[in-house]
């Protein structure tokens, strides 16, 4: 079934150009109590060059990113080398890393969310904040200084905004400003982007990735974390795919196609990845939103139909995530009117909506869905306790045969269901988080950017999940900044811009090509950019 | 139980890996039952090798450590509730110490009945415990400033009504029955502590409510969006909490036989804080356990009691109580980071 790739591409040698390495880990191996992180993975990184460090959520790359930047030390008898200087894997820390001109923008970027753009950009590096620790900082030339980096990144946001106030998507662009903001000139080191445009709309992750192409043109080493496997083919040079913390190949990236690389991720070939989409037609309307005003969105009317997976474009900032929280109950509608089953959805809160058969997915799932300290377990069965109280008491057994029952159902990989939820990987928390409300078997599924930091073989799973859950009879709504899952997943796309209705676009008609039309058809894409 | 069941469950032909998951399976033992071996380690030691072996494993003195720790101990129960979904209460004493003296003024001042003290000392704690709830869990007033505050003007106004006096109650009446006497040769506040470690175990463990205060705890964003009326249930666990502090206090008057304005208030309830705290560095290290908490009461005060017999000055005792917790829960937080990926 997997085709044979090896023959097409030569693996790139050990030693080749040693000289002109930047980064060079050797033998780096990883082990949390009985687990095996990372499994004897070498690494080299070439100046001037993108190399793509791709794998499926567990396959170490965060841990191996960890080790790089000096947060986390290796077992014993692994080398790093960076800068001209070598270090023993178990002896790497911060400090090396800074040395050796190792910059890391991790997944969650650290920004001081109350302070301002202007200081975040300035804190403990740059002009304004030079003068001493107990000096005045010097207001105009932190200001001047923000500006210009600002520009640099064509971001068009006051440098006086607190970040907490920024969406998410120029909150991770800030975060690259900031590391990027010192190398201009110089470009001895390796910066190292760990899902850098998960949370970008395509337009700024467009504008992020020719950054960094010109950065890599100029001779700086780059590597490329991401999930985003059209970004890999279109600018990576290199590409080294991790599986299950053991090092699979390492390549060119030239020729290889996204089939290619999702075979090597996963492991298997991935043919079906998407059910098919098919417009549903003759059905009568499950849910009928009429005239409905609510934060962002104005006067928006929309069906959908029973059997349907109703897709929802637009740019970040749309509206689109209120449209969501408004059906779900989190948020009351200022007009409108929305009626489920032709019966009208009553304001009555989150409660309310789940007793009529709606269920929601939000899009950040570690501060909107997960229950981190608690188990697998107890996230399952989230939405329905009252379920388990059986003769004054939990019941515990039932409750955790249902856990393993969902745990099988919906392909979540972990060591048992009482494991940690947080310990799980990004895509097994969603399918925890996806089997938490369709074990409810839910009319009406809402889901937010249901794949974000998922990789690509859950991300598959998760499409089919969905897919079982709409055929067995529910509807569901699915809010992504990826046209091309849109496309994929959607049996008909309503493309949102600025609060209104811009485009319906029904299969097999619906292209990622269109929805990105539709996005930007009314809308100048820098003017998106709060979340409502 | 967490961390052994999956090691447990992740099954392996591998004998590497056997021998590593046997070492992980030890140590996680060690982590959840090491304050439970401190525990007997620290008797031992005191009833065998020290000074007054004997006048320590006395049943007197045995006696007297589980009386003076009852209220404490009911205390540190009361706080787990706000403690589980991730508030501070800083006014269980302060609420002990009001009830305290209600009733006591109720019964000595105003010659009024036992039964209709107890009433108002828990409408007070009621009014106490919705005040906390609704500053909190309403406004969004930090809990840690607002249960102080709170606290601190209850304080206040004991002083006010009390001045310096010391109110007695009557030893003959039952309340002071009640809270002095021993029954089947345990004093009789263990019987009250007993009774709410099962009650709030079972509140925690066995019911919706448990699991939902968790969950609050755990991410109060996602419990709203499961459904849950996070401020209700955040306003219930401060209602419940006071509650359960007036009977404390109510209790204490019953042990000690007057109430004055120095019985209660923040003293009181710091060491309720630190046995919570310790708590939850075993059984279920991570979280806030009635058992731990237990645990941890008596094991502070038998370490305590031990070292006041062999002539260890006051400040030295509170030098172990406050090393004691920091070391703890370091060790249980490294051993928290060594544990997960």
């Amino acid at each position: 079934m997997g085709r044979q790739l090896t023959s097409t591409f030569h693996e790139v040698g050990q030693v080749e150009r040693e000289q002109a390495l930047a980064l060079n880990l050797t033998n780096v191996s990883k082990t949390f109590g009985v687990t095996k992180a990372l499994d004897g993975v070498s690494l080299q990184v070439r100046k001037g060059s993108i190399h793509a460090l791709l794998g499926a959520n567990g396959s170490g790359k965060s841990t191996l990113v960890k080790i790089i930047a000096g947060v986390e030390s290796a077992d014993h008898g692994s080398q790093v080398e960076a800068g001209g200087r070598t270090v023993a894997g178990h002896h790497t820390s911060p400090a090396f890393a800074r040395e050796t001109g190792i910059h890391v923008v991790h997944q969650d970027p650290a920004v001081f969310g109350h302070l301002s753009v202007a200081d975040n950009l300035a804190i403990g590096r740059a002009a304004g904040y030079d003068a001493g620790l107990v000096a005045p900082i010097r207001e105009r030339r932190v200001h001047r200084h923000t500006r210009a980096v600002l520009d640099r990144f064509g971001l068009d946001i006051d440098p006086k905004t607190p970040v907490a106030a920024l969406g998410p998507g120029a909150r991770a662009m800030l975060a690259i400003a900031r590391v990027l903001q010192d190398q201009e000139q110089d470009t001895g080191g390796v910066l190292i982007l760990d899902e850098p445009t998960a949370s970008l709309p395509s337009a700024e992750a467009d504008q992020l990735i020719a950054t960094l192409q010109r950065w890599a043109a100029a001779g700086q080493a780059i590597v490329y974390v991401t999930h985003r496997l059209d970004e890999v083919t279109r600018m990576a040079d290199t590409v080294t795919v991790l599986r299950d913390g053991a090092h699979v190949t390492t390549r060119q990236a030239a020729g290889l196609t996204e089939e290619d690389l999702v075979e090597l991720i996963v492991g298997r070939s991935v043919a079906e990845a998407f059910p098919p989409s098919r417009p549903i037609v003759d059905a009568e309307p499950l849910l009928e939103v009429r005239g409905l005003c609510s934060g962002r969105i104005q006067d928006l009317s929309f069906d959908v139909r029973r059997g349907e997976i109703l897709g929802i474009g637009g740019l970040l900032g749309s509206g689109r995530t209120t449209l969501l929280s408004t059906l779900f109950g989190v948020r009351q509608p200022a007009a409108g009117e929305i009626r489920l089953d032709g019966e009208p959805l009553a304001a009555g809160g989150i409660r309310a909506a789940i007793r009529r058969g709606i269920v929601m997915v939000p899009e950040d799932r570690s501060r909107e869905a997960a229950l981190p300290g608690l188990t697998t377990r107890e996230n399952l069965s989230a939405s329905r306790v009252s379920r388990y109280w059986r003769r004054g008491r939990l019941d515990h057994r039932l409750e955790a045969r249902e856990a393993r029952g969902s745990i099988a159902e919906f392909l979540v990989r972990v060591a048992s269901d009482a494991q940690p939820f947080h310990t799980l990987s990004g895509g097994n928390q969603q399918k925890v988080i996806l089997a938490r409300w369709l074990r409810l078997t839910p009319g009406l599924i809402l889901l937010d950017e249901p794949t974000q930091g998922v990789d690509a073989g859950a991300r598959a799973e998760i499409y089919r999940l969905v897919r079982t859950a709409v055929d067995a009879g529910a509807s569901a709504i699915v809010v992504s900044s990826d046209p091309e899952e849109l496309a994929k997943m959607a049996d008909r796309v309503l493309v949102i811009s600025r609060g209104k209705l811009s485009a319906e676009l029904t299969a097999p008609a619906v292209t990622a090509h269109r929805i990105v039309e539709a996005s930007f058809g009314s809308a100048h894409p820098h003017e998106e950019r709060e979340r409502p | 139980m967490t961390t052994t069941d999956a090691a447990v469950a992740a099954t392996s032909e591998n004998a590497p890996v056997t021998a590593a998951r046997r070492q992980h399976v030890a140590r996680s033992l060690v982590e959840r039952y090491g304050l439970v071996i401190l525990f007997v380690v620290v008797f031992v030691a005191f009833a065998s090798v020290w000074n007054y072996p004997a006048t320590f494993r006395s049943s007197d003195n045995v006696q007297q450590v589980l009386r003076s720790q009852a209220i404490p101990a009911i205390l540190a129960l009361a706080s787990i509730l706000p403690l589980v979904c991730g508030q501070f209460d800083l006014t269980v004493g302060s609420v002990a110490g009001i009830s305290a003296i209600t009733v006591a003024g109720a019964i000595t001042d105003h010659h009024l009945s036992l039964a209709l003290g107890i009433v108002l000392a828990l409408g007070i704690g009621l009014v106490i415990g919705l005040v906390n709830g609704l500053l909190v869990a309403y406004v969004g007033v930090n809990s840690l400033i607002a249960t102080l505050g709170v606290g601190i003007a209850v304080s206040g106004l004991v002083e006010w009504y009390a001045g310096g006096r010391s109110i007695l109650i009557a030893t003959t009446g039952s309340l002071a029955k009640v809270g002095s006497r021993n029954w089947f040769g345990v004093p009789s506040l263990v019987y009250f502590v007993a009774g709410f470690a099962v009650v709030f175990y079972y509140l925690l463990q066995h019911t919706p409510l448990g699991r939902y205060l968790h969950s609050i705890g755990s991410n109060a964003t996602a419990a709203h969006l499961v459904g849950l009326d996070v401020r209700r249930l955040t306003l219930l666990a401060f209602v419940v909490s006071a509650l359960v502090s007036a009977i404390a206090g109510v209790l204490y008057l019953g042990a000690i036989g007057s109430a004055s304005a120095s019985g209660g208030g923040i003293p009181l309830t710091l060491p309720a804080l630190v046995a919570v705290f310790l708590g939850a560095t075993t059984i279920k290290p991570g979280r806030f356990n009635v058992l731990g908490t237990l645990v941890a009461v008596y094991l502070l005060a038998f370490a305590l009691s031990g070292l006041s017999l062999n002539g260890v000055e006051s400040w030295v005792q509170n030098l172990v109580t406050g090393t004691g917790l920091v070391l703890a829960v370091t060790f249980s937080t490294l051993a928290a980071r060594e544990g997960s990926p």
